[in-house]
């Protein structure tokens, strides 16, 4: 074969080769690596966070300042007079106050959502990755979020609240106003965790406050589902109150 | 007024259409924090349940003598060791707990002493 012929069967193979990869396009490339935030987190002991500026007061509105002057924690004043509601009508605890019960929570990182996993009543929260707020989102118990990965940190934006929730359980309140911006960040064996609150209807100024939680070797949950049956057994056998309903177990 | 809320719940329906209760109680409210009283005793009855653990018991020396006892969760107190079968109405055990505010036959369990010797705390 001739120089020229060689030329004009290499053209043609290539050629060849362009034409059967037409319409077929580059593998994606890998997303980028996570950072390890998955796994059993668990607050302090000893010393468990509390929702608080580091330094300085909640800047309550007059709104706020007189819900929180009259809330009646449960663990502060006489239950049977609390003002609690995941105690008065069994609601859910809420966000972020679940995050900071004694029991344990996990987080469960997938493509398209990460899931928090909270061992209390079996509750979870769900935070799209890369998606926005829909403006046609009801409110919920555990708010709309929504999260992004920047760098080391999986930055969470929750709207959508239902505002008879308490912030913590010492009665902190809010509105159907409220935002919270979470910045998830893994250091060695903690995961911090920074809480920026925003509610025009309670606080005069968004605050920030720092949250940190160890983690959990074993990642056992154990099912705790509070029911209206054990509230009542529990004021008829240690209380007793009778119950007004038949008790089951 | 907590009561009156259950009840109005329990009348309508709403509360039993809730999936989940919730039973924080405050130990201050119910037990006398600051005392602690020891008694050997039998266990009565032990149940694992939520909010918390129950176990009954009854002095040895005077079975007149009983009390309602409350433990932490069962996912708090499985850390510390304990199980779903951990007693049993028939053993003899050591308990201390805070006893009952005006003079409520309860108490919140602070340690027990097993038949075997083996301490456990809530």
């Amino acid at each position: 074969m001739s120089g020229r012929g060689l030329v004009i069967v290499l053209a043609g193979l290539v050629a060849a080769a362009a034409a059967g990869c037409a319409g077929e396009t580059a593998a994606p490339a890998p997303p980028p690596p996570r950072p390890d935030i998955a796994g059993t987190w668990h607050n302090p002991l000893g010393s468990p966070n509390r929702l608080r500026p580091p330094d300085g007061d909640v800047p309550f509105t007059p709104w706020g300042a007189e819900q929180m002057k009259a809330a009646r924690p449960t663990f502060t004043n006489d239950f049977r007079e609390t003002t609690d509601p995941a105690v008065l009508y069994a609601d859910p605890n809420g966000y972020p106050r679940i995050m900071m019960h004694p029991m344990k929570f996990k987080l469960i990182v997938t493509d398209d959502y990460v899931y928090q996993l909270f061992e209390y009543n079996q509750n979870w929260r769900q935070i799209a990755i890369g998606k926005s707020h829909s403006p046609d989102d009801p409110p919920t118990w555990y708010g709309n979020a929504v999260g992004r990965w920047d760098g080391d940190t999986l930055v969470v934006d929750s709207t959508g609240f239902k505002a008879s929730t308490w912030l913590d359980s010492r009665g902190l309140p809010h509105t159907d106003q409220l935002r919270l911006v979470e910045r998830f960040r893994r250091e060695g064996d903690t995961l911090a965790v920074g809480v920026t609150v925003e509610d025009p209807g309670a606080f005069t100024a968004p605050w920030t406050a720092q949250l940190q939680f160890n983690r959990v070797d074993d990642g056992a949950m154990i099912e705790t589902i509070y029911t209206i049956s054990d509230e009542l057994r529990f004021r008829e056998r240690f209380l007793g109150v009778p119950s007004p309903i038949p008790i089951r177990r | 007024m907590c009561i009156r809320i259950l009840l109005l719940g329990g009348l309508t329906g709403v509360l039993l259409l809730s999936t989940a209760a919730a039973a924080h109680h405050g130990a201050a409210s119910l037990y006398d924090v600051k005392a602690e009283t020891t008694v050997k005793a039998t266990v009565t009855e032990f149940i694992w349940t939520n909010p918390h653990v129950e176990v009954g018991i009854a002095s040895v020396e005077d079975k007149t003598q009983r009390w309602l006892l409350e433990l932490g969760s069962p996912p708090n107190i499985s850390a510390r060791g304990w199980t779903a079968k951990t007693l049993r109405a028939g053993d003899v055990v050591t308990v201390t707990f805070n006893p009952g505010l005006r003079g409520m036959r309860i108490g919140r369990l602070l340690k027990v002493v097993l038949p075997g010797g083996k301490e456990l705390t809530s």
